[in-house]
This record gives C-alpha cells, sequence and structure tokens, in this order.
C-alpha cells in the first residue's frame, strides 16, 4: 500500500467509478446471474401451477439459472398478483397472471389492473366449452341453444365455477351474443369445474361451460358431451368439437388465458430477453407435449401482444360483467 | 394378467422403492411433527414429483399421505396436539388414555387399525372402483347438503360436557367459515377490507392455532404435568390383537363408513373421522366411558380415515374429480406425468393403475413398522424438557403455517385462533367442534344454497330425492336425540317420585 | 382466564347479534334467493339463542369438572404472580413479532428471539437455552429452506448455505 503512488490512486479511483458505471451493461448482458423467483398466484397442483412449473424448468434450460415456483396464494388470486405486481423491477421476480387479473377490479376487490405489470409473453388460453350430460336430449349446440332461446328465463341451469368467475362470464356473453338476458340460463356457482362436472352427470343441472380439458375425464367416461367451444377456431386436441361460430354461427368466443409478466418499470432489456426466452419454452417440445396432454390451448403473443390482448379481454370481460350484473356499481 | 405382472415390475423398479421408503419417512415425520400437517407435506412434494417418473411420482405423494393421516395422530395422543383435522375427532380420547398411562395402547390402536383400514379401503377400491364412483357421480347438492350437516352434527354427539356449549363452539366454526368470498354469492363477507381475509380463513392455520398454540399458551402458566409413568414398552402391537377381537364390528363400520365417505368427492378422512367417532359412541354398549380414555371409539376412527384416504382415490382416478385437497394436488401430478384420470387410466394404463394399487397396500403394509419406529421415537422425544419442546414447538407452528401459501398472513391467523382456542378451552367449549365447523362450513352452505337455485326455491326436492330422504331423516334423528334423551331424564325422576 | 358462564354466554349473545346486524347488511345477489346475508344471520341468531341458553345455566347438568391445577409454576407466570395470566398470551405475540420482524431481521434472527424468548419464559436454565437458540433456528432453516424449498427471509444475517 506505502508503494502506490497519488498516480496510481488516482487511476485506481477513476477505474473504480467507472467500473460501477460499466457494471450494469456488463450485469444485463449476462442476465439472470442468480435464481429468479417465479410466483403463482394460486395453489399447487392445480392447472396454473402446472403450467408454471413447466414453464419455469424450461426457462432454466434456456438461462442457465434456477427460476423457482413459489405459490402466493390468498384471496382468490390477489394475494399473488400483488406479490408480483410489487416485487423490486430488477428482473428477479416474474410471475405466471391469469385471466382473473381483468375481472378481480371490476367488482372492486382490488386497484390491481393488467396495467399494474409489465407484460412479457402470452403462453396459453382456453375457451368455454358448452359440456352436457350424456344423456340430454340435446345432441348438438343448435338444438340447446334453441331449447334456451324457447325456455322461460331461469329455467335452464348452468354451472362451471364460482358466482361472477370466468366461466360464468363466458355464459354470460354468449346468452348477450344471442340477443338474451345475461341471467337468462340461472348460473349455479361451485366450487370449480369438477364437482360441476359431477353435478351434470348427477343430473342436477342443465350444461356445464368450464373448459373442455377440465371436462375431460368425465366426457372420456362417457358420462357427458361436449358440444362447442366459444372459440375461433376448434382446439386440436378435441377436434370434434365445433365452434360456436360454425354451428351456430354466433361469432363469441372468450378465454382464460395465462401469461407471464413482471412488476411495472423492468429494464427493457430483461423484459426482452425474458420475452425471447420465453417464445423459444413456447416452441419446445417438451412444452408441447405437456400441453398437448392436458389438452391445454396453445396460444402465443410477444410482450405487445400480450399487453392488446389483456386490453380486450378487460373491455369484454368488464362488459360481461356488467351485463351480468356483477360490477361494483 | 399381464398387465398385473408389469404392475409388479413397475413398482419394483428401485427409482420406485426409494422413493416409497423415502416419502414414507417423510410423511411420517412431517405428520408428527405438531405445527406441521399433511397437506402442507403434500403441497411441498409437488416440485420433487416434477423429476420423477410417473409411478414414482405417484407413489411418493399416495405413501406419504396415508403416513401423514397415521402420524398426525401421534402429537394428538402425546401432546394434545393433531396434526390433521381429521385426528382432532379423537385427541381428547387418546390423550386421556395417555394420561393414564396408557399411551402405546392408544397409538398402538391408531397405527394398527389405520393399517388394516387403509388396505380395506385399497380392497375396495380394487375391487368396488366401478360401483362406489356410480354411487358418488349420483350424489348431488341435496344429498351434500344433508351429509355435511349430519357430519356437522356429529359434534353435538360427541361432546363431553354441555352439548350446548358444543353447539355454540361449531356455530362459531360456521361463522368463521363465512369470512372471505368463497360463498356462493361471491359477495366478500366479514373481510374489513383486508386482502388477504378475501380467500377466507383456511382450517389449516386455524387447527394448528387452537391446539397447538393454544397448548403452548397453557404451558406458561400451568405447572408441567406429573411425568407419565415409565413403562417398559411392551410391543406396541401386543394389545391390538385383542383389541381386534374385542371390537370387529366397530372396525368393520369404520372401513365401511370410511370407503363410503372417502368416496364422495368433497368429504374426505376429516368427516369420516368424525361421523364414525359419532356412530361409535352412538352404538356402543359404554358410551359413558368415551372421553375417558376408552379405545373403542380409536378403533373405529382410526380405521375410518385411512380407508376414507383410499376411497377418495375412487372419483380421483375415474373422473379427476377430487375428494379433498391432497387428492386434488394428487390428480394435477397424475396430469402431469401424463396418467390422465379417466377411463383411459383402466384401459390403455392399466399396468399403471395396478401398480398404484399395489403402492397403496405396500405403503399401509409398510406403516406398521415405520409407525412403531415412530411410535418409539416420539416417546423419546416426549423425555425432553417441555422448556425446550414447547418453544420449538412454536417456531414449527409459525414456518409451517407459512410455509404452506408463503403467505406471512397465515401465522396472525395462527395466533388469533391461538387465543381463541385458549379462551374456548378454559371455559369449556370444545375446540375440536370449533375446527368441525370451519371444515364443514362452506360444504354446508354452498350445497344449500346452490340446491335451492336448483329447484328454484323449492324445499321439497330436499326431502323427496330418495338418498337425500334417508339422508335427511338420519340427520333429524341425530339432531333431536339429545333432546329427547333431555326430557326423557327429565321426565324419570318425576316417575320415581311417584 | 376462567370466566364464568353467564359472562361467556353473554359475549356469545353480542357475537351473535353483531354476526347477524353484520349479515343483514350484505347484498343481495341476482339470481340467488338465499344470498349472502342468510347463513351469516341464521349462525348469528343460533349463537344468540346459545348465549342465552349458556347464561342462563341451561346444560350445565352434563359438564365435567376439570381438576384444579397445581400452584407451583416455573417461569415467567410465577415471576409475575398475581397477574401470572398475562404469561399465556406470550407466545401468540412472539408469533406476531415473527411476521413483523423476520422480513427484516432475516429468518435466523427472528427465529433466535423466539425461541430464547419463549423458552425463559418456561423456565428452562440459561444452558438450555443457549443450546437452543443456536441450534434451533439452523435446524428448521436447514430442514425448511433447503430440504422443502420453502422461501425463508434472509435479512440481516444469512445461512451460510
Amino acid at each position: 500500500m506505502t508503494k502506490m503512488t497519488r498516480r496510481g490512486a488516482l487511476a485506481a479511483g477513476a477505474l473504480a467509478g467507472i467500473v460501477p458505471l460499466a457494471r450494469p451493461a456488463i450485469a444485463q448482458a449476462r442476465y439472470p446471474t442468480r435464481p429468479v423467483q417465479f410466483l403463482v398466484p394460486w395453489g399447487a397442483g392445480g392447472g396454473t401451477d402446472a403450467t408454471a412449473r413447466i414453464v419455469a424448468s424450461l426457462l432454466e434450460q434456456e438461462l442457465g439459472q434456477p427460476f423457482n415456483v413459489v405459490n402466493r396464494t390468498g384471496g382468490s388470486g390477489v394475494v399473488g398478483h400483488s406479490a408480483i405486481a410489487s416485487a423490486a423491477p430488477d428482473g428477479y421476480t416474474i410471475g405466471i397472471i391469469t385471466v382473473e387479473i381483468c375481472m378481480m377490479h371490476w367488482q372492486g376487490l382490488t386497484e390491481l389492473t393488467r396495467s399494474s405489470f409489465t407484460p412479457l409473453a402470452l403462453m396459453n388460453e382456453d375457451p368455454p366449452g358448452v359440456q352436457v350430460s350424456s344423456s340430454s336430449p340435446h345432441k348438438d349446440i343448435k338444438s340447446l341453444a334453441e331449447a334456451i332461446k324457447a325456455s322461460p328465463p331461469g329455467k335452464f341451469k348452468a354451472s362451471g365455477t364460482g358466482q361472477g368467475g370466468i366461466w360464468h362470464l363466458g355464459l354470460a356473453g354468449w346468452l348477450g351474443a344471442m340477443g338474451l338476458k345475461a341471467d337468462h340460463v340461472r348460473w349455479v356457482p361451485s366450487n370449480g369445474a369438477a364437482p360441476a362436472m359431477q353435478d351434470l352427470a348427477a343430473g342436477g343441472i342443465d350444461m356445464v361451460t368450464c373448459s373442455v380439458p377440465e371436462a375431460r375425464a368425465i366426457i372420456e367416461a362417457g358420462r357427458a358431451k361436449s358440444l362447442a367451444i366459444m372459440a375461433p377456431e376448434r382446439n386440436p386436441q378435441f377436434p370434434d368439437v365445433p365452434t360456436l361460430k360454425e354451428s351456430i354461427g354466433v361469432d363469441y368466443s372468450v378465454g382464460a388465458w395465462r401469461g407471464i409478466g413482471g412488476p411495472l418499470k423492468m429494464p427493457q432489456e430483461i423484459a426482452s430477453t425474458l420475452t425471447a426466452a420465453l417464445q423459444k419454452v413456447w416452441d419446445s417440445k417438451e412444452f408441447k407435449d405437456f400441453m398437448n396432454a392436458r389438452g391445454f390451448g396453445m396460444v402465443w403473443a410477444d410482450a405487445d401482444g400480450y399487453a392488446k390482448h389483456m386490453e380486450e379481454s378487460d373491455a369484454k370481460l368488464g362488459a360481461a360483467m356488467k351485463a351480468a350484473g356483477l360490477t361494483k356499481a | 394378467m399381464s398387465a398385473v405382472f408389469d404392475a409388479f415390475s413397475m413398482v419394483a423398479s428401485f427409482e420406485v422403492l426409494v422413493a416409497i421408503l423415502i416419502s414414507a419417512v417423510y410423511g411420517m415425520v412431517i405428520g408428527a411433527l405438531p405445527g406441521l400437517t399433511a397437506t402442507m407435506a403434500i403441497a411441498l412434494l409437488v416440485p420433487v414429483t416434477f423429476y420423477l417418473s410417473p409411478i414414482a411420482a405417484v407413489a411418493t405423494i399416495i405413501t406419504s399421505s396415508a403416513m401423514a393421516i397415521f402420524s398426525g395422530d401421534i402429537p394428538g395422543c402425546l401432546m394434545r396436539i393433531p396434526g390433521t383435522p381429521a385426528s382432532a375427532a379423537y385427541t381428547d380420547e387418546s390423550y386421556a388414555l395417555t394420561r393414564k398411562g396408557q399411551a402405546e395402547l392408544a397409538l398402538g390402536a391408531s397405527l394398527w387399525f389405520s393399517a388394516l383400514g387403509g388396505i380395506a379401503g385399497t380392497v375396495a377400491l380394487m375391487i368396488l372402483a366401478p360401483a362406489l364412483a356410480e354411487m358418488a357421480l349420483s350424489f348431488s347438492t341435496f344429498e351434500y347438503f344433508w351429509l355435511s350437516f349430519l357430519g356437522l352434527m356429529c359434534a353435538t354427539l360427541v361432546a363431553r360436557s354441555s352439548p350446548i356449549k358444543a353447539i355454540a363452539a361449531a356455530l362459531l366454526g360456521l361463522l368463521v367459515a363465512c369470512v372471505g368470498i368463497e360463498n356462493p354469492g361471491g359477495v366478500p363477507r366479514f373481510t374489513f377490507g383486508l386482502t388477504d381475509l378475501l380467500g377466507g380463513i383456511e382450517p389449516l392455520p386455524a387447527l394448528v392455532g387452537v391446539f397447538a398454540v393454544s397448548e403452548i399458551m397453557r404451558a406458561m402458566i400451568n405447572a408441567p404435568p406429573p411425568p407419565i409413568p415409565e413403562r417398559k414398552l411392551g410391543s406396541i402391537l401386543g394389545g391390538q390383537w385383542a383389541l381386534t377381537r374385542r371390537y370387529p364390528k366397530q372396525m368393520w363400520r369404520g372401513n365401511i363408513i370410511g370407503v363410503l365417505i372417502g368416496a364422495l368427492p368433497g368429504a374426505g378422512a376429516d368427516m369420516a373421522a368424525w361421523v364414525a367417532y359419532a356412530t361409535s359412541k352412538r352404538f356402543s354398549k359404554e358410551p359413558e366411558k368415551f372421553g375417558t380414555g376408552h379405545p373403542e371409539g380409536l378403533v373405529e376412527s382410526g380405521a375410518a380415515n385411512n380407508s376414507a384416504l383410499a376411497g377418495g382415490w375412487v372419483p380421483a382416478l375415474l373422473f379427476g374429480i377430487p375428494g379433498d385437497t391432497i387428492t386434488a394436488i394428487a390428480i394435477g401430478v397424475l396430469y402431469m406425468k401424463g396418467l390422465n384420470p379417466g377411463p383411459t387410466l383402466f384401459t390403455e394404463k392399466a399396468s399403471s393403475m395396478y401398480a398404484l394399487y399395489i403402492v397403496f397396500l405396500l405403503a399401509n403394509v409398510l406403516m406398521i413398522p415405520l409407525g412403531i419406529l415412530m411410535i418409539r421415537v416420539s416417546k423419546q422425544v416426549l423425555r425432553a424438557p417441555r422448556s425446550v419442546a414447547m418453544p420449538l414447538i412454536l417456531l414449527l407452528c409459525a414456518v409451517g403455517a407459512f410455509a404452506i401459501g408463503n403467505n406471512p398472513f397465515a401465522i396472525v391467523l395462527v395466533a388469533v385462533f391461538g387465543v381463541i382456542g385458549f379462551m374456548m378451552e378454559r371455559n369449556g367449549y370444545p375446540v375440536a367442534a370449533l375446527v368441525l365447523g370451519i371444515v364443514m362450513g362452506t360444504m354446508v352452505e354452498q350445497n344449500f344454497v346452490t340446491s335451492l337455485i336448483k329447484s328454484d326455491g323449492d324445499l321439497l326436492p330436499f326431502f323427496e330425492r330418495p338418498v337425500s330422504s334417508v339422508l335427511a331423516t338420519m340427520t333429524i334423528a341425530a339432531l333431536l336425540w339429545p333432546a329427547i334423551v333431555w326430557l326423557l331424564r327429565r321426565l324419570r325422576p318425576a316417575e320415581a317420585a311417584r | 382466564m376462567h370466566l364464568s358462564d353467564r359472562v361467556t354466554g353473554l359475549f356469545l349473545v353480542l357475537l351473535g347479534a353483531l354476526a347477524f346486524w353484520g349479515g343483514s347488511r350484505l347484498p343481495a345477489v341476482p339470481g340467488q334467493d338465499i344470498g349472502p346475508a342468510s347463513f351469516p344471520m341464521m349462525i348469528g341468531a343460533g349463537l344468540v339463542l346459545c348465549g342465552g341458553l349458556i347464561a342462563l345455566g341451561i346444560g350445565r347438568s352434563f359438564e365435567v369438572e376439570d381438576p384444579p391445577e397445581a400452584t407451583a409454576v416455573p417461569g415467567l407466570a410465577g415471576r409475575l404472580g398475581r397477574m401470572g395470566w398475562l404469561a399465556a398470551f406470550l407466545p401468540p405475540a412472539l408469533l406476531i413479532f415473527y411476521v413483523v420482524a423476520a422480513e427484516s431481521l432475516g429468518f435466523l434472527l427472528t427465529a433466535a428471539v423466539v425461541l430464547l424468548v419463549c423458552a425463559r419464559a418456561l423456565g428452562a436454565s440459561w444452558r438450555l437455552t443457549i443450546a437452543l437458540t443456536l441450534i434451533g433456528p439452523f435446524g428448521v432453516h436447514l430442514a425448511f429452506s433447503e430440504l422443502l424449498r420453502v422461501p425463508l427471509p434472509d435479512g440481516l444475517l444469512a445461512a451460510p448455505w
């Protein structure tokens, strides 16, 4: 230390000043440099959790650092989504964002909206299907739609999720597109798709508008059948199920989507890196195999596309919720 | 037949056997640690299953849940801190046996009849799955309403002291279950603007608080209990054969109740244990002994909660409908591993199905030696000074509650319920009834409201549908029974005076 | 705190009334005749009824008397004398402390504080307490953070692994 000349010290000081400035650029070029937390607002073992886990493990392969899935449950999704939105925007906390973010603020449950996040990529979307019991007199969607139109309001009963849930809104929107009131078919709330399908098989309700993958096991057991899906195109995993548009000419579609996002004001380079990596994940064989095995719909959009998609979803769902009387006045 | 041979070879693989062994120990240990629960144990396994082959992955879940449901009885018996809501049904009874110095009898009964119950349940699963599934599918919300109401009534049937306080405790539990947005209306209730309360109050933090934390609170102000007489630990299984010969009817009734209730989606080991304990007391020849340290109730409910586990897999495997949180997680894992629930599991993937059955049997057989080991270890741990054990349990309560959803709010709930449980116990209100109310509350309301929506407000279908009418009669009988007994008691002295 | 039945009964009546009132203020839901208000109101009514019965002493004949507790209590409760019952509220207080402090202090330090205070309050010797405080937090952290991958906060003192 005593040998150090003044010049040397100055030079060292200058270097010491420059290096921190240079570090961000170097660090971002190597992002990620440490494990990333991947938050899931829903419980372990569910569809969203499973999707998140496969994405996280593939991202780890892509980017070389562990992406640790952490379930942050509570508040019907609000807790987890809040956790993602309020994390430090350094790229080391991201999460899976689900369609409920476009519904919760309409109900007055939270101040969070889609604009509270940096969208990174849209990965999946599942439209609601229209399922009936295998012993139903309606063999196709046309027959069912006509019966609904001819029936007095409240006679038909449908289920699939809780009051105001995405499948409820799907039904409400479909009824609206057919010129009927949103509650023309009475909604029977259930604790998820599985109990609703069970009630359908038990003869307690007339139809279930959950997604087809959720109904798959009971359909394959021959207790129910799917008459149509509310999507622009058929799902290749269920090629025999027509869309509403092709069978009765009602051009209505909606979906429960899942995408990846992070807190607002994430650095652009990091966001782009993630989006690019996510695209590779989406194109990968493992992801395709997983999604096809579950029957989940694969839909891709990059950051801008995702933002636009969320905007449309928000507007569409808001309208459906207003029509169904579910918004906070 | 070849499928069965394939199944054996699948299970006999090194990976699967090691997975079974490790997850058995894991489930045993987690279930036995007060403050940690079986559901938490399974939820934490999910990331691990990601890296395992399909059969190994499902084997870990089957094995650890079977072990944890049994080992949840251990802290309940030794410390009055049940590891699962199912164990809460008979914690007081087994703890009374411990205080009499007969802990091995209680734990041995739990172990033996749990293992037998699990095996009986698996056999029922193998042979009767289609029939059970038919029954499960014919249950609509009307039937569920009566069933859950019946389950709730068990709180009063089992009450040791004032039945009115038991009803009050159960009502409190129902009130707690009202909190949140998880009601048929989707309207936030009693959330006081707190986001964390939107999802309602989970039964697990309440259970941990009401039993474990309140026990620690009691330890702060009570002198340490006199040391339990140190008896030479004879064979833990020694008395079990005698018990089996003495109570065969109870054992079979427990197995049947367990399988039937377990097979109904939404009703699981928790309800089965309560209903079994209540029927045991109701049909016993010595009902006054219940609660003082009498093994009869343990036989029936120990059998019921493990056979319910196996029964719960019927709707899960056949239709992908979860029977409870654990099977919900298990179904997720099945899907992830390409073993989609449904008929394909029985046809294309039949060998995998049989492999799962074999794992079930293996797990329940393995339960016995591991269980004995666990009981011996636990008894040793009991020798540790209370002033060291209790702080550790407190810490475990905090971390365990946090670990379920990584939400610190759960710890706040544990603390609050600790205070509630403490106050209740001091004043003679049974906390087990509170927990039952919380567990059953949503089910009762959900089914009542949805049934009314379907019947357009008409109450008749509640009584007209065949299964409903049977359940309704049972429930109303259970409801009126204490009142009738009370009336008879009042009338009899008058008669004696005549 | 052993309160008389009248007090607990009246408390239940009050709680039931509050539940009833709170429930009645809930909005109705379109399409559901029995709305979210019904259950809280029914439960509230039930609580009022039960509370009333308890306060009036009905049903007491079924009760089993618990044996009286011994008087010698080690630790904090003994030290507080007549206010000894306050010691019972230490465990929940420690839990709240954990919630508040864990993020900033980190798991290891917070756990150490919880263990130390609780053990001393239960009358553990200094030797035992120190041993527990040094080993406990690391053991629990190892089990949960490493084996079970539960994210425990690092705070001021991160675990060495």
